[in-house]
């Protein structure tokens, strides 16, 4: 037997130190002992009631399992135990019974051991309802949805809470009908129609969720990495579908219904190329920011295009920050708050197992990779040590040469399309009207972009294969940062282009601007179908038909998602310039999630953890260089740009944001809103203020960051506390086994009975934690007959006060104790008896009986023989131990043997139950 | 979907969206996928148990390693046969729903992989976790040294107090650092 076996046999003793030594006597002992009265009524009181709850929960499976593994590691086995015929009268209280999981157990604990005596039932049933009481006076006291959702929270089957639901509800309209409040009613009345309604609210969300038979379809084929990316895609689709409707209600509408036919030149005829290009009979439509005019609407109210369009655009992207940064944060709190880094290992391999998938065939793919996986996390594990200073060298040299070739590689890409852009922008004529030719050469810019965001990420691919990576993880960050270096540096030419070049020769730039961002769209949506044809259904066939060694792709959810990203970020930038490019996003990202979801030729990725963490990351990119990219080109245009001046919203001013000025002007004239306009002049335009909120926020978050390192040393401490408590708990483990295995030979009691007053006295003042006590005087017994024997054996040095004396007594006592051995065990076998049939006993009274039951010489009845027989033996004792004897008057209750290792086992005792409390609170 | 409906019941169905993380389409697709298992005869009992084997049969249970743990897990049955009755299939759709808490699903989840059923995972739990999600068959199996190793590893990173042996709060603190953990625990009618 290993190390950890012993440890684990003995783990469920730790656990529930209470039930170790009965169960191993005899499984009769069981029946009167209750080891959860002392520590659920010791705590309970003072602990607040949700967390009280969840600890309760959090204990509840050592609450009575582990004696089932003792009673096998002893040898009892648990089905010879089960087959004993249950008390009929014990079943009609089952529903009762069925409380939480320690309820549970010792159910089936109790109906192991053939209780027949309602002395025993009594005092679990005692102990269980108190349990139930203490639960359901938690939960009355909670508020309706802290209720429900606690009660839902209970780890047990479902008829127990039910059971649970019912008392609580039973009681509390009990109280309610003694107090028959008609507010505490009403309360009631509207929580419940609350609930009710947030649960309706909820059903029909999950009715109109979008695509959830393919969404399950594809977990069950792919697993939860791929199904991350169409999360995301949806989540997207989702931001598209708002943007379309914000722009489309409050830009589109007013523009439509003031005029339905904005001046459109003669020569303009819808040709099929627009499609492509944007350009032309596209021109002058509600498509771009040109052909929206500046009036004021008139109508039923007052509508303001400027305004309207101004603050809708703001209203959007002040919309998408704030979810953006809500979602960032919450999944950075779930994902790498508590992700351990240094936790690399098998478990996380073990725990990302996908239960969802359903496809025969995945699950073995999935089967495989997971092994693979976990070899190459040991061998990982294993070569980390192995690396010389000349083979670091050497990868360090590849690594930067790799990322010296990406960055080049990038810097080239930037430099062909801003040479691209100058020539582009030399051919085109402000004119407004192209010949086809002409118009099919715009195509140009945007398919070199599209080209280059596609090939050259394959050239990433490549230098990644020559990279040594310690880890999976740094190869695709790697990855994904020269990628994402690549979009970025691409867009900022192109935005730079716009914004320098465009801006100062078009005499309605915006809308130029707004063409070149909807061929963008257009020619990536077709590279991304083309990518995916040829990237992944050519590669498919190859692999399957022509050259099975190359295998069928893997689904690249790094590279499909950064795609994604990549084309939200030119919505984004797009969505002044031209309001309805949602529409365009909308279709694109609906087509492509068809696309890519019918596409079943892709291989689930082999690397299946960390699709929590990848998640996100992608988010995080999302947000921060692309989000905030777009935001700040659109605010750069909105405050800096001069807006053209024939056409569009904004003709005529400054700049965007003067419409903002020029409005609260117009709200000065109106009386009672002054403090619109203190608000602008004093905290929008004043500097003042946004020093000061700095100034504020810098100092707020470095008090957060005081506090977060002292959190973070408070945990090493913990850390170490609990491995110190560990390794006492294996110290004292061991000692215990040790004992248990010198034989335990029955000798007399006599000496237990210091112990057991101790006991009793300690444990008096907590009324309701007898039956703790008595299995605690059950172990300290036996330990101490133990530590005794062993001492009696060895001659060992006690720590205790008998140290001088053990040696005298060690011969002198032998034959009284096999005596009075003799004598016990017919005393106990008697006493039992009479035990169980008294059935009206409290808790103290079962306490009194115990005691008796060790120690046969203070039973009140019925056992006077064998009692007789013991006095002797401690008389004969106690003749030969004079010395002792006398030493032993310091204990009130005149005991005979000094039983000498007593403070030890009290200390194990003591840690053992000061452990189990800390495991709880852990 | 009308005729389930009234089987169930109106306060039933409140009951079990009380009790459940389920929502009412989820309850009545369970219902109604319940009732497919059902033998003609078994259809008008109340409370009625379905033995394992049927259960397995679900296509979303039937390639799962765990499915036979699940079931065992689940059951109320007192021959620990793995048979469920509706509520407690209900139980498991609940534990492997969406909105299930990380606590109800962890708590299963070492359960489930508490294959003895004592309370804690030790060196033979881990080794059959293992070799669940590895493969049966000795070609797919890691060799002895491998596993010994791997679980030594496992038990390095989890085992915080040294007792061999990895307990609930133990796991329920390696589950709360591998983030993937909630969204690959589910199941989905």
């Amino acid at each position: 037997m290993s190390t950890y076996n012993n440890g684990g046999f003995f783990n469920p003793a730790y656990h529930d130190s209470e039930t170790l030594e009965i169960d191993k006597r005899s499984p009769n002992r069981s029946r009167h002992t209750n080891p959860y009265a002392g520590d659920s009524s010791g705590v309970r009181p003072d602990v607040y009631p949700t967390s009280e709850l969840s600890r309760d929960t959090g204990r509840a499976p050592w609450g009575g399992r582990p004696e089932q593994s003792w009673d096998g590691g002893t040898g009892i086995p648990m089905d010879l135990l089960s087959t004993h015929p249950v008390n009929p009268a014990w079943r009609p209280e089952h529903s009762n019974m069925t409380m939480r999981w320690r309820g549970l157990t010792m159910k089936r604990m109790f109906q192991n051991s053939e209780s027949n005596l309602p002395f025993a039932d009594n005092a679990i049933m005692t102990q269980v309802e108190n349990e139930e009481m203490n639960l359901v006076r938690d939960l009355v006291a909670m508020s309706t949805r802290d209720r429900v959702r606690a009660i839902r929270n209970l780890p047990m089957s479902f008829q127990e809470k039910k059971h649970i639901r019912n008392q609580v509800l039973a009681l509390i309209s009990s109280k309610k009908s003694r107090k028959s409040a008609c507010l505490g009613d009403c309360s009631e009345q509207f929580s419940r129609s609350y609930r009710k309604c947030s649960s309706n609210v909820k059903s029909a969300r999950q009715t109109l969720e979008l695509w959830q038979g393919i969404m399950k379809e594809i977990g069950g084929k792919f697993g939860t990495s791929v199904l991350s990316y169409f999360v995301f895609l949806k989540w997207l689709l989702m931001f598209n579908i708002f943007s379309f409707l914000v722009n489309f209600g409050f830009i589109t509408i007013p523009q439509l219904v003031y005029d339905q036919s904005p001046d459109k030149p003669a020569n303009a005829s819808f040709r099929g190329l627009e499609l492509l290009t944007g350009a032309g009979y596209f021109n002058n439509t509600v498509m771009y920011y040109g052909s929206y005019s500046n009036d004021t609407l008139i109508g039923a109210v007052n509508y303001k295009m400027q305004l309207g369009y101004f603050f809708t655009i703001a209203a959007y992207m002040v919309f998408c920050g704030v979810v953006l940064i809500f979602s960032m944060a919450n999944s950075f709190k779930t994902n790498y708050a508590l992700a351990d880094s240094t936790s690399s290992g098998a478990w996380q391999l073990l725990c990302s197992w996908d239960f969802s998938i359903t496809n025969e065939r995945a699950v073995r793919q999935r089967k495989n990779n997971l092994r693979i996986q976990l070899k190459e996390s040991l061998s990982e594990k294993a070569q980390r040590k192995q690396l010389t200073t000349s083979e670091k060298l050497k990868h360090f040299g590849i690594h930067l040469g790799s990322w010296l070739l990406s960055t080049a590689l990038t810097f080239g890409c930037v430099a062909s399309i801003f040479f691209l852009c100058q020539y582009e922008q030399r051919r085109m004529s402000d004119s407004g009207s192209f010949s086809p030719l002409q118009e099919a050469e715009t195509l140009l810019v945007p398919f070199v972009v599209s080209l280059m965001n596609m090939v050259v990420p394959l050239f990433f691919s490549l230098f990644n294969k020559f990279e040594h990576f310690s880890s999976q993880r740094r190869q695709i960050y790697a990855l994904v940062l020269r990628n994402v270096l690549l979009r970025m540096c691409i867009l900022g030419v192109l935005c730079y282009y716009w914004m320098n070049m465009v801006a100062t020769k078009f005499s309605c730039w915006e809308s130029v601007v707004g063409q070149a961002l909807y061929r963008l769209v257009i020619v990536d949506f077709i590279f991304l179908l083309l990518g995916s044809f040829f990237g992944e259904f050519l590669s498919y066939v190859v692999g399957t038909r022509f050259l099975p060694r190359l295998g069928v792709p893997e689904f690249d959810v790094a590279r499909n998602v950064l795609e994604i990203i990549y084309a939200q970020t030119l919505a984004w930038i797009g969505i002044y310039f031209s309001p309805l490019l949602p529409v365009i996003q909308i279709l694109k990202f609906f087509i492509l999630f068809y696309i890519k979801s019918l596409m079943r030729n892709c291989q689930p990725p082999r690397q299946t953890g960390r699709a929590a963490q990848m998640k996100t990351i992608f988010t995080a990119l999302l947000f921060f260089p692309f989000f905030i990219g777009a935001l700040s080109i659109v605010g750069y245009t909105a405050w800096s740009l001069t807006p053209s001046e024939h056409c569009g919203p904004f003709r005529g001013l400054n700049s965007t944001f003067t419409v903002v000025e020029l409005w609260i002007g117009d709200v000065e004239e109106i009386p009672g809103s002054e403090w619109v306009v203190f608000i602008y002049q004093k905290i929008i335009r004043s500097e003042v203020f946004y020093f000061l909120i700095t100034l504020i926020i810098l100092v707020v978050v470095y008090i957060f960051w005081q506090v977060s390192q002292g959190r973070k040393q408070l945990i090493v401490l913990l850390r170490r506390q609990i491995v110190n408590e560990g390794k006492d708990k294996l110290f004292l483990l061991e000692k215990l086994q040790d004992l248990q295995k010198s034989q335990p030979n029955q000798r007399p009691k006599p000496k237990n009975k210091s112990k057991t007053k101790l006991h009793l006295e300690e444990f008096s003042s907590n009324g309701s934690s007898n039956s703790n006590a008595m299995v605690q005087v059950l172990l300290a017994r036996q330990r101490a007959e133990e530590e005794e024997e062993r001492e009696r054996v060895r001659g060992l040095p006690v720590p205790v006060e008998s140290t001088n004396l053990t040696h005298d007594r060690q011969q002198s006592s032998s034959n009284a104790l096999a005596l009075a051995m003799q004598a016990r065990q017919r005393a106990e076998s008697q006493t039992r008896e009479e035990y169980y049939s008294r059935a009206g006993f409290t808790e103290n009274h079962v306490n009194y009986q115990h005691r008796a039951d060790e120690q046969e010489e203070n039973s009140p009845t019925s056992v006077n023989s064998v009692m007789m027989q013991v006095m002797q033996a401690r008389q004969q004792a106690e003749e030969e131990e004079e010395e002792e004897l006398k030493r032993m008057q310091w204990v009130p209750a005149a005991s005979q043997n000094p039983a000498p290792s007593s403070a030890l086992i009290q200390a194990m005792l003591a840690r053992q139950q000061a452990q189990n409390e800390y495991d709880d609170g852990y | 979907m009308g005729t389930t409906a009234s089987q169930l019941g109106k306060e039933l169905l409140s009951e079990y969206q009380e009790l459940t993380f389920l929502t009412k389409q989820e309850i009545l697709l369970a219902h109604k996928r319940f009732t497919e298992l059902l033998t003609k005869d078994e259809k008008d009992i109340p409370n009625v148990r379905i033995p394992m084997e049927r259960i397995l049969t679900l296509p979303e249970l039937k390639s799962n390693p765990f499915r036979k743990r699940i079931c065992l897990v689940f059951s109320t049955s007192e021959q620990k046969d793995g048979s469920l009755t509706f509520e407690d299939f209900l139980d498991l759709l609940s534990a492997f729903s969406d909105s299930a808490t990380l606590e109800i699903k962890s708590h299963y989840a070492f359960r489930i992989f508490d294959f003895d059923d004592d309370g804690t995972l030790d060196f033979n739990d881990l080794q059959t976790l293992v070799n669940c999600l590895t493969g049966e068959t000795d070609e797919t199996r890691l060799t002895p040294e491998e596993m010994s190793q791997l679980i030594n590893n496992i038990l390095e990173e989890s085992d915080i107090d040294k007792d061999g042996t990895v307990n609930l709060s133990e796991f329920q603190h390696v589950i709360s650092r591998s983030p993937d953990f909630v969204s690959s625990f589910k199941i989905v009618l």
